[in-house]
């Protein structure tokens, strides 16, 4: 906002002052040249009196003169060409520029915070000029001259012809009507003669005298003997003279220089000279005489300024402000007032101080009485002096005539002499004398005179004085009359066309307007000011409109940007670049980041086209920037614009500027984030049948889950190498880094592996983007890891210089940068470009960033292909700053938002390393569940180095086996054994015995924990040697999809580096189908053919008793088109105690098959191999071949997979009860042991299948196997693994839970303690003629199944109170004994003699009795009722 | 009708804007922005007389040499601003008023739309459409 130096009221003085011609003589004038002054030029400084004049008023009131100010002039200056105005007026306002730094205030509005220049000195300069420059007009006084001073030199030979001839000369100007210009006041000017002596050559004596004779003639008041010059020569340097002149001067006499080149007309140059000379006038008040201003900041000096008589003061403080003030003025070329001592400028100030007071001010106050008088005369003619006079005394007030009054004429010419003219002047001598009283009054008569005549631009110009002086009364204050000015300006403007006059009226009100803090109005007035017809004034109007928005009470910011851009807009148009581009800059600080984009983006454009015109291209380049980052709601065709003028400035800005910087390009967006790293070699595709490991690559997604998963196998290999403790060194391989992995630590990259960088671009424009050229910036410093312990740091090496041009070919021996070459984005892409590093040397690398070309792509070419390298492209780069994750550890952590660092572009390039390649051979992707198949794995060293200690471990152990460690492998070729079966098979007929073998587990547990070491010959792979394995898969229990994820460990084969290992992992995907559905039940045979007297004779397997078995099997496949059919050919058993005996199906069905969703059920014996307490882990395998071969179950596939069918519960069971079997304690545990002991088998069954398919017309044979783990007598178990259950919700128990009651054995554990068996023959003759009753002797034998004592009681007496019993036809008697109590010892077997009596023939249940047994140790137990044997029946013939 | 109307939120960024395509968009969304001054102003005038009750209807905001600028403010500080055509005479405040209710009653429902996150520019289709009836109707 225009903060001024002056008032208003001392600006509004200001524009209006008494204007003096000079009409100086030659010589006169060479005196004055001396100084490279002329004699305007050398009053002008001192133009200003420093002490109060006085005059009279027609009243005879004293009137007080501050502050006057004249204007003296050359009496031939012409008012200036309008263009010319127009042309001084622009240089002036680009001239004048804010100052660069500081002053700039911060306004507060609301949200905003703007950063506005406090001053707007091109304003005020612009408005000096203006108004200086103001021509003066009919209808006015105001600048008209009121006096005329006539300068002679001493020197001349008559000094006072020259005076006559002046004087002369003045007259013919003013009244021969030849010359248009000067425009005098009143008729009778006031001529003021002046005698000006040169001391330095004239006779002083001759001046005086001449000077008595003026003052004879022309009256003392009249004349002035001047005396200047008094120092010689000029050229004294070391005198320190002020130069007062070089303010008002200097400028102009660039400006000349200016306009001359523009090719103005040469009178141009005084016009330029006094306009310029002028418009400090503001400035010159502190610097010379003004002491109006006593706060002002430069006090001091003007107290010690010698220009006041009397005042003597301070002599050298004096001189240092002299100094200082010609430092000021020092970038003169030319030095003004050679010849002139302080005395001489002292000599000058009196003189116009002279003139003003004892020949100016007496002229005015003179012709205001005879005009006064004058008007008063015509009392009685005229009815508005009437109202006038009683206006001046009795302060009544007059209706005002509304503007629609007026008529749209410019009015009538007046006669010069017409009264109402009079009274117009009067009222600007008033004005000019600072009698702003009478000044109103006579405005106001005036324009009422002129109203009534119609004459509008007289009325005009009579209401915008009369609204200036009622602003400027001071004595009786009233209201600012705004709507004069309103008139005023639309009079002026409308009326008569005038624009000058009506922007000074628009200027004057809005100024007062401002220092009443009517800022609305002001703006709207300045606002209306704005047209067509010229831009500057439009702008500088518009500028001060917004900046009156701003100062409101309620400041309107938005209205201010707003106007600010039009503003801006208008300087554009004016030329005045600087200008539009400093307000283009404040109204964007309003539209900034608040979504208005449109306006945004039009801003920013502008914003960048102005700087790039002044030579700013960084500014520029910021701009344009602004405009293609933000979300451009734009239009393709402006984004591509928008681009092109980018790339434009861009390029231009490059070729100026230096090159070693390239500059940093906004385009594409990269996301820093999202970027990866990966080490290594790019994944080989797979060779016919060979397939490769799958590894890690850059396209797999980054999963969380899997990574832990990954870490997770590692760490178990790694715990393994390590003895089975994870080395707290231990830091998981990762091949692939990304945001969501951990980069804390720098990550290892190994030498002469590539390292390669993705990154995630973003083409946010809807135009294509082309990028050519694009690699990698990095900055490298080489150690050397292998030589010491700390490793002496290198030279770093950068790309960066390389990078600069395309064109360089990059260096590669330390290491190669991959350059892509071309890299097409279409409109609001999101690509991913990898660019490659190869280190060729170990130290440590630093990624800084990339390095591109930036283009345009034509869409018109149609595809990427056809793209040639736009013409238009910068090459530029873009730095990758990287941040780590949120640290979240320790509590500072927490409650300050810090962030780790991120390594990922940081990689230690590391020396070599084996590296390993793992091919699959015959791979299958789909296997049935439990589904048998060979494969081949070959390991090849890729590296330079040895590899050893290979290792793999997977998450699924049970699904693959690289066979045991026992059976060495004589590796046949894959293409050899294509038709052979996977299983190790002996060729026999179908037996219904087993044959047995014993295996210890030992033997094909190789693998720790999961873990599996791979057999290497000589346990070293050598650099590119290879290794060819075989590997059995066996499918999945269950259906579905299974990922199986293998982790293959390696090692340096010597230890050393920042590597300890190196893994390689493969991910198989296995889509699994069902097959078959196994069920097993185990039942107890009841019969006891063992008597107690063979007992010790027996075989062990015939001991103590057998079960049956029965095998259920179903096909559950689902896939008709596929499989025809399932034989079972082999069923065979694993146990430590139990084994297959015989197959006791009917013999007839050989291999049995199962057609789609057929179901067969097999039964087996099942006999005890040796007793349970037998030492002896080794367990037996039992098979029993259905078909022509036997499989060897115990040997490498199937007993690999058998021993890998998972965690088995049971035997984990097992084993504790075995624990409590070698140590018994007494009490509920034993007890509880030994009775579920009885019901336990540990019996797993392998059930082996071939399935016959066909395949693109081939007939193929699957094989496969199953197991089950019988676990309990009477249990059925499935080869299934029944899908889990879904965990249910845990209920939270805040309670603790009452202790789990003592463990008691259930009632159906305890009726498993004795079996009991009925002999007895099946059918008995006998007469019952002969006869009556029957007596068949029975024998019940019991047989301890525990391992303990156990006390039995057999009831024998009847009850019938089953209802079902009631339909067993007869009821027979036991006779003897009905109730035994025994004891039976562990295992023991004890016969009961018996004997039923039956009193008729039929058919009777002899299982009715009752068996109770409890444990002979634990007493509190009840007996426990046994399990009721089957129904025995007898049949009783009569014979 | 209407030549642009504009939606701006509390936070005084536009939620939603749409002007005549055949005239320069650039213009009205500085008119709309400017506008906001005049809105600010008003309302602040008016709440501090009746803070509860008041008018949502602004009233005439502005003329400018082609258009006269209408503004509407609800209760969350939303503001509506509708620019229509000076020549266009036949519109009477009136008519205006109903303009804005039936723009309040379609952005409220486009506030309860379960899926509209509060303070995204609008993009519903039904809100969309009652703007171009709004542009089009009458001449």
């Amino acid at each position: 906002m225009a903060q001024r130096t002056q008032s208003v009221q001392e600006f509004i003085q200001d524009a209006f002052v008494p204007m003096v011609a000079v009409l100086c003589s030659d010589d006169a004038e060479k005196v004055t040249r001396k100084n490279s002054l002329s004699f305007p030029e050398l009053l002008r400084p001192f133009c200003r009196l420093t002490s109060e004049g006085h005059l009279r008023d027609p009243n005879n009131q004293l009137v007080l003169v501050k502050n006057l100010r004249i204007s003296v002039t050359g009496v031939n200056l012409r008012p200036p060409h309008p263009a010319a105005l127009r042309a001084n007026l622009a240089h002036v306002v680009a001239q004048s520029q804010p100052p660069d730094t500081g002053s700039a205030n911060v306004i507060t509005a609301g949200e905003y915070d703007l950063n506005i220049s406090a001053t707007t000195p091109w304003f005020e300069a612009y408005r000096e000029n203006f108004l200086q420059s103001m021509p003066a007009s009919e209808h006015e006084f105001l600048n008209h001259y009121l006096a005329c001073m006539l300068v002679v030199s001493s020197s001349e030979a008559v000094p006072m012809e020259e005076f006559l001839k002046l004087s002369q000369e003045q007259h013919k100007i003013q009244h021969s009507g030849e010359y248009a210009h000067p425009r005098w006041f009143i008729p009778n000017t006031l001529k003021y003669y002046v005698l000006l002596h040169d001391l330095s050559q004239g006779d002083q004596q001759r001046a005086e005298s001449v000077y008595e004779d003026m003052k004879q003639r022309y009256g003392s008041q009249a004349c002035y003997l001047l005396k200047i010059n008094s120092r010689q020569g000029g050229a004294a340097a070391d005198e320190q003279i002020p130069d007062p002149w070089s303010q008002y001067l200097n400028r102009s006499s660039t400006f000349t220089q200016d306009v001359y080149d523009g090719g103005v007309s040469a009178d141009l140059n005084s016009m330029g000279n006094d306009i310029n000379s002028d418009m400090d006038a503001t400035d010159s008040t502190k610097d010379t005489v003004s002491n109006n201003l006593a706060d002002h900041p430069l006090q001091l000096d003007q107290a010690a300024e010698p220009t006041f008589p009397g005042d003597a003061g301070e002599p050298a403080g004096n001189a240092e402000v002299e100094r200082l003030q010609k430092g000021g003025a020092s970038t003169l070329n030319t030095l003004h007032g050679a010849w002139l001592t302080l005395n001489d400028h002292d000599r000058i100030r009196q003189f116009v101080q002279e003139f003003t007071f004892r020949g100016l001010l007496p002229h005015i106050e003179k012709n205001i009485r005879q005009l006064n008088d004058q008007l008063l005369s015509r009392k009685g003619l005229s009815r508005s002096l009437f109202s006038a006079t009683k206006k001046w005394f009795g302060g009544g007030k007059v209706p005002e005539k509304s503007i629609n009054e007026l008529k749209n004429t410019a009015g009538l010419l007046y006669p010069p002499e017409a009264p109402e003219l009079q009274i117009r002047k009067m009222a600007d001598l008033c004005f000019l004398v600072q009698h702003y009283e009478l000044a109103y009054s006579c405005y106001h008569t005036a324009k009422k005179d002129f109203l009534s005549d119609q004459a509008m631009m007289y009325a005009a110009g009579s209401l915008e004085m009369a609204a200036v002086s009622a602003f400027l009364q001071t004595a009786a204050p009233r209201p600012y009359p705004a709507h004069y000015m309103d008139t005023a300006i639309q009079t002026y403007r409308d009326v008569c066309r005038n624009m000058l006059l009506a922007e000074r009226c628009a200027l004057l009100s809005s100024e007062v307007l401002k220092s009443q803090a009517k800022y609305s109005e002001a703006a709207t007035l300045l606002i209306k000011m704005t047209s067509e017809d010229s831009d500057l004034r439009s702008a500088l109007l518009l500028e001060q409109a917004a900046h009156c928005f701003i100062n409101m009470r309620n400041p309107m910011v938005r209205k201010f940007a707003f106007h600010m851009i039009l503003s801006g807009h208008r300087y554009s148009k004016a030329g005045q670049r600087q200008h539009a581009l400093r307000c283009y800059c404040q109204a964007l600080q309003v539209y900034r980041g608040k979504g208005w984009s449109l306006a945004e983006d039009h801003i920013n454009f502008t914003i960048g086209r102005q700087s790039f015109t002044l030579r700013q291209p960084g500014s520029a380049a910021a701009a344009f920037r602004h405009i293609l980052v933000n979300d451009s709601q734009q239009s393709p065709v402006q984004q591509a614009a928008f681009l092109r003028e980018y790339l434009y400035v861009y390029k231009s800005s490059g070729e100026s500027g230096s090159e070693s910087v390239l500059p940093q390009l906004p385009l594409p967006y990269l996301n820093s984030a999202r970027m990866r790293v990966f080490f290594g070699h790019e994944r080989r595709p797979a060779e016919g049948e060979k397939q490769a490991a799958t590894h890690v690559t850059l396209d797999q997604e980054c999963d969380a889950d899997l990574s832990r998963l990954w870490v997770r196998l590692e760490e178990q290999v790694v715990a393994l190498v390590n003895r089975g403790v994870v080395p707290t060194s231990f830091q998981p391989t990762q091949a692939c880094l990304s945001h969501t992995t951990d980069n804390l630590r720098f990550p290892l990259a190994v030498v002469e592996e590539p390292i390669t960088v993705e990154l995630s671009l973003r083409n946010p424009l809807k135009v294509p983007l082309l990028l050519t050229h694009m690699s990698l910036l990095w900055k490298f410093t080489a150690k050397d890891f292998s030589q010491s312990q700390s490793p002496v740091a290198g030279e770093s090496v950068s790309n960066e210089k390389e990078a600069l041009d395309p064109k360089v070919v990059p260096k590669n021996d330390i290491i190669a940068t991959e350059v892509i070459p071309q890299f097409f984005m279409s409109p609001e892409e999101t690509k991913v470009a990898r660019l490659k590093l190869l280190p060729h040397q170990t130290g440590e690398l630093r990624v800084l960033g990339v390095v591109y070309n930036l283009g345009t792509a034509d869409m018109t070419n149609g595809s990427a292909e056809g793209l040639q390298a736009a013409d238009l492209w910068v090459r530029g780069r873009q730095d990758v700053e990287l941040q780590g994750a949120r640290l979240n550890q320790t509590k500072e952590d927490k409650t300050s938002v810090k962030y780790g660092p991120d390594h990922r572009l940081d990689p230690i390039i590391t020396p070599p390393m084996p590296l390993l390649e793992v091919f699959f051979l015959r791979f299958p992707t789909a296997l049935l569940c439990s589904e048998l198949r060979k494969a081949w794995v070959e390991f090849v060293n890729v590296s330079a180095v040895p590899l050893s200690g290979l290792r793999v471990v997977s998450t699924h152990p049970n699904f693959f086996t690289l066979g045991g460690s026992g059976s060495a492998h004589t590796p046949l070729s894959p293409s050899s054994s294509e038709h052979c079966s996977a299983y190790k098979t002996v060729a026999a007929p179908p037996s219904t015995v087993a044959k047995v073998t014993r295996v210890s587990e030992a033997e094909f547990r190789a693998d720790v924990a999961g873990v599996m070491e791979v057999p290497l010959p000589g346990g070293v792979l050598g650099p590119g040697e290879a290794l060819q394995l075989p590997m059995w898969l066996r499918g999945p229990d269950s259906e579905g999809v299974h990922e199986i994820h293998f982790l293959f460990y390696y090692e340096h084969a010597q230890k050393n580096g920042k590597l300890s290992h190196r893994v390689l992992r493969h991910t198989a995907v296995i889509c699994a189908s069902r097959s078959l559905c196994v069920r097993a039940t185990a039942c107890c045979s009841n019969t006891v053919h063992v008597s107690p007297t063979r007992r010790q004779t027996s075989r062990p397997d015939e001991q103590s008793g057998s079960m049956l078995l029965f095998v259920d099997v179903e096909n559950i496949n689902t896939n008709e088109a596929g499989v025809r059919e399932f034989h079972i050919v082999q069923v065979s058993s694993s146990s430590r105690i139990w084994r297959l005996h015989t197959c006791i199906n009917p013999t007839g069905d050989k291999d049995s098959k199962l057609a789609n969703r057929e179901r067969g059920k097999l039964c087996f014996r099942v006999s005890r191999s040796r007793s349970q307490d037998d030492a002896d882990e080794k367990l037996v395998f039992a098979d029993l071949n259905l078909g022509n071969e036997q499989i060897v179950s115990s040997s490498t596939p199937c007993a690999d997979f058998f021993f890998r069918r998972g965690p088995a519960p049971v035997q984990a069971k097992l084993g504790v009860t075995l624990g409590q079997e070698v140590a018994p304690v007494g009490g509920a545990d034993s007890s509880l042991g030994i009775i579920r002991k009885c019901s336990e088998i540990e019996l797993d069954i392998i059930v082996l299948w071939k399935a016959y398919m066909v395949e693109d017309n081939k007939q193929l044979i699957l094989e496969g196997q199953l197991h089950v783990a019988l676990q309990r007598i009477g249990k059925e178990a499935c080869s299934f693994t029944q899908r889990e259950e879904n965990q249910e919700m845990v209920l939270l128990k805040f309670k603790p839970e009452p202790p789990p009651p003592l463990a008691r054995p259930s009632l159906e554990q305890l009726s498993h303690l004795i079996k009991t068996c009925l002999q007895y023959p099946e059918t008995y003759q006998h007469q019952f003629l002969q006869k009556s009753i029957c007596m068949v002797p029975v024998t019940l034998m019991l047989s301890n199944c525990s391992m303990a004592q156990v006390d039995v009681i057999i009831d024998l007496r009847h009850k019938s109170t089953s209802p079902d019993s009631l339909e067993v036809s007869g009821v027979f008697v036991w006779l003897g004994q009905t109730q035994y109590k025994l004891q039976l010892a562990a295992q023991e077997v004890r016969r009961v003699c018996l004997r039923a009596c039956f009193t008729r023939p039929g058919v009777y249940n002899l299982g009715v009795l009752r068996v109770f047994a409890k444990l002979a140790q634990a007493s509190s137990l009840c007996e426990t009722s046994q399990q009721n044997a089957l129904p025995s029946l007898i049949i009783i013939n009569s014979a | 009708m209407a030549v642009c109307v504009a939606v701006i939120a509390k936070e005084n960024y536009p939620l939603y804007i749409r002007s005549v395509p055949t005239q320069n968009e650039l213009k009205f969304h500085y008119t709309v922005h400017t506008s906001l001054d005049v809105v600010e102003e008003k309302v602040s005038a008016v709440g501090k007389a009746l803070a509860d009750q008041r008018e949502l209807y602004l009233g005439l905001l502005y003329p400018t040499e082609d258009y006269k600028v209408y503004g509407y403010v609800t209760n969350s500080k939303v503001k509506f601003v509708i620019v229509v055509d000076s020549s266009n005479t036949s519109l009477r405040d009136n008519e205006i008023r109903s303009m804005f209710r039936k723009l309040h009653n379609s952005f409220t429902d486009v506030m309860c739309n379960p899926f509209y996150n509060p303070g995204d520019a609008i993009q519903s289709r039904a809100f969309d459409s009652v703007v171009s009836g709004m542009m089009v109707q009458a001449c």
